[in-house]
């Protein structure tokens, strides 16, 4: 995608320029071939020159009168034709250049090459955001507070002026383009070193799986983001190398699953996605009899966890009976056809006696009106449902319900983090291995040692977070981890402080003591208050507080006693 | 047989002649050089640049800037002939700048042409 502004210009403006040649030329050669008589009455010819002067400042409608001597009759006529021919001739010239200028294609191209010199400048690390929504916008929210920029690529025009108006700091530079094809991610700066990521959060799967394989061939090295909801196209992606794959459903599915055997875990990924603290409340769910309305993929996700405890039975109920997807038999043996808001369904298929109903259609009216009625029928049973419609919220938070699942704020928390804090990514995929016990131990000591709701902090020991730290490793010293608990105010103290996780090229260590060597280029992820975190940067990047860490007096610089 | 490259052909051979015709006589005698020929040559070699123009092929850029050069040669001709009329009048040194600017324009209008004939003959239409 070249500039190609300049050319259009250039191309269109041919004509009106040829014209105004012309029509002066002919104006220019009459004007001199005419006999006209000077001041003294002796016959004189104009000179080319002054038939030019003359000839420019009528044409121009400027009009300084008839020189250099008064004109003769035959001149007059002359000139009289003239002026009709070359009036028009320059009028038509300004009228096609102030057309070009609102001409359509004329300024899609200098909105491309705008859009161009932006991301030549572009100089920050940033990912590629493709479409425009809501979700998107939240990515973008969150990946601008931790100082990566974006590049919107958008389908719909009035998309794009809704993001102009969202006024983004810095700018998030937007091109129009209807496809995603390989000269516009190319134009989207796929190819910079800098460009980190591209996200693809399409309905489509195929769109995405077509969007990975092109990035992918691009640039072996960005990462890609991008939405899965069937396990066909998770497996395709997972071929093509795409690292984060997101799946709404299933991450439901699992976290359903967490619930109901580790609580604890899902409490601490609740705090990892910051949406609640560690002395919230355990979400409990109980042990029974579940019916899950809406046999779909999210449906079909959940039966797939809950049917593997043994103490869970799970009671289907779809509504459209002659879905593509054949049934298996273990599922035909769960399922009812029928509408799940009918009251007589309900009853039939036992709601008196069970303890949850999940609503997972992709209908958000059908979901609430489901639960209302089976709140009704039994006012006991613990209601669970997905809402679809991020503009449908205030339904949802009024209608009483114990727990929302919103795919579409999944994707923008699972996205943001990976992109964002890898590190605790990582963690999140470690410790799901982990069992309940573990993670209320986790949550005691955080909550001990910390406070409730405690900060994440994840780096590199390098030389842009760490120089002090790798100075000192690179003189084949060595360092413990403690040292980045020190507190800087007596160094025999500790802050609240606490590691969650090591990784050393593929070795990943789940929450390290304190006695452990560190090496340059470790990753860590620490959990901690604000105050520790303010230190833990000092002792990285400070020389005087770096030393004070270390041995506990302060460096002496001006007179130095070696 | 193409009417757009008859034209431009036609306007690009044409400067050449002109700006030969008159650049051909002797270097310090104005009678041998005709104003109405460069004031010739200046029109036809300014429609032939803009017949150049937003031609985005390689070769369409270097034809471009060969009628650049060759304008702007031709109008410092015409600029210092005029200037000299009404100033210092014209003498054999001022006839001279005049005919080895056209011959520098003449230099570039023959690249010109020649790259439009070797155009033209590797073309295979």
């Amino acid at each position: 995608m070249r500039n190609n502004s300049l050319f259009i210009i250039l191309q269109k403006m041919r004509i009106p320029f040829l014209v105004i040649i012309i029509t002066y030329t002919i104006a220019i050669i009459g004007l001199v071939l005419i006999q006209g008589i000077d001041a003294n009455g002796n016959p004189y010819k104009m000179s080319i020159f002054d038939a030019f002067y003359f000839i420019s400042y009528t044409a121009t409608t400027i009009g300084f009168g008839e020189t250099p001597f008064t004109f003769t009759y035959p001149q007059r006529i002359w000139v009289t034709f003239s002026i009709y021919l070359t009036v028009l001739g320059w009028f038509y010239g300004i009228g096609s250049l102030v057309s070009l200028l609102q001409d359509k294609l004329f300024i899609q191209e200098m909105q491309k090459a705008k859009f161009l010199r932006q991301i030549k400048n572009l100089n920050e690390k940033f990912i590629i955001v493709l479409g425009y929504n809501q979700i998107t916008k939240k990515i973008i929210i969150k990946a601008l507070e931790q100082g990566l920029r974006s590049v919107v690529i958008e389908r719909d025009k009035s998309r794009i002026n809704d993001l102009i108006l969202e006024n983004f700091t810095p700018t998030v530079p937007a091109l129009n383009s209807e496809t995603y094809s390989v000269r516009v991610l190319e134009a989207a700066g796929i190819n910079k070193k800098n460009c980190k990521a591209i996200v693809s959060l399409f309905e489509d799967d195929a769109l995405n799986l077509k969007i990975t394989l092109i990035a992918k061939s691009l640039n072996k090295n960005v990462k890609v983001a991008v939405k899965s909801t069937t396990k066909n196209h998770t497996e395709n992606l997972k071929d093509l190398d795409a690292q984060i794959i997101v799946n709404p459903f299933s991450i439901i599915s699992s976290e359903i699953n967490m619930a109901l055997i580790a609580p604890n875990l899902f409490k601490i990924e609740k705090w990892l996605y910051k949406l609640g603290n560690l002395n919230a409340n355990l979400p409990l769910f109980p042990k029974g009899l579940y019916i899950i309305c809406g046999y779909g993929r999210m449906g079909k996700k959940i039966f797939e966890k809950l049917n593997d405890n043994s103490n869970i039975e799970v009671k289907l109920i779809e509504i459209n009976k002659n879905k593509d997807n054949e049934f298996t038999k273990n599922e035909i043996s769960h399922l009812v056809f029928g509408d799940a808001d009918d009251k007589e369904l309900l009853v039939n298929i036992g709601i008196k006696d069970a303890v949850a109903i999940v609503a997972a259609t992709n209908d958000d009216t059908t979901n609430l009106s489901i639960l209302a009625t089976a709140k009704k029928l039994n006012p006991e049973i613990m209601t669970i449902v997905r809402e679809n419609d991020l503009a449908d919220d205030l339904l949802f938070k009024n209608a009483n319900i114990d727990h929302i699942f919103t795919p579409s704020k999944i994707v923008v928390n699972k996205v943001t983090n990976a992109l964002v804090n890898p590190l605790s990514d990582i963690f999140l995929k470690q410790i799901i291995k982990k069992d309940n016990i573990w993670a209320s131990e986790l949550i005691s000591k955080l909550v001990r040692e910390i406070d409730e709701n405690p900060l994440l902090l994840e780096f590199e020991i390098g030389e842009f977070f760490a120089p002090e730290i790798c100075e000192y490793l690179a003189n084949k010293e060595i360092l413990f981890l403690s040292i980045f608990a020190t507190s800087l105010y007596n160094h025999t103290q500790k802050n609240n402080i606490v590691p969650l996780l090591l990784q050393r090229e593929n070795d990943i260590m789940l929450t390290p003591s304190w006695e452990n060597e560190i090496k340059i280029g470790d990753k860590l992820l620490f959990a901690c208050d604000a105050h520790a975190k303010n230190d833990l940067e000092y002792i990285c990047q400070n020389n005087y507080e770096f030393y004070y860490a270390l041995t506990g007096k302060e460096k002496l610089t001006i007179f130095k006693r070696n | 047989m193409n009417l757009d490259k008859v034209i431009s052909g036609f306007f690009i051979i044409l400067s050449m002649t002109l700006n030969f015709g008159f650049f051909y006589g002797d270097m310090h005698t104005i009678e041998s050089h005709s104003k109405y020929e460069l004031f010739a040559a200046i029109v036809v070699n300014l429609i032939a640049t803009i017949l150049k123009l937003g031609d985005k092929t390689q070769l369409g850029s270097v034809l471009l800037a060969t009628s650049l050069v060759a304008d702007i040669q031709l109008i410092a001709a015409a600029t210092i002939w005029t200037v000299a009329i009404y100033s210092s009048g014209v003498d054999s040194t001022i006839v001279g700048m005049v005919v080895s600017l056209s011959g520098g324009a003449l230099l570039a209008n023959i690249t010109s042409v020649v790259l439009y004939v070797g155009d033209t003959i590797k073309s295979k239409r």
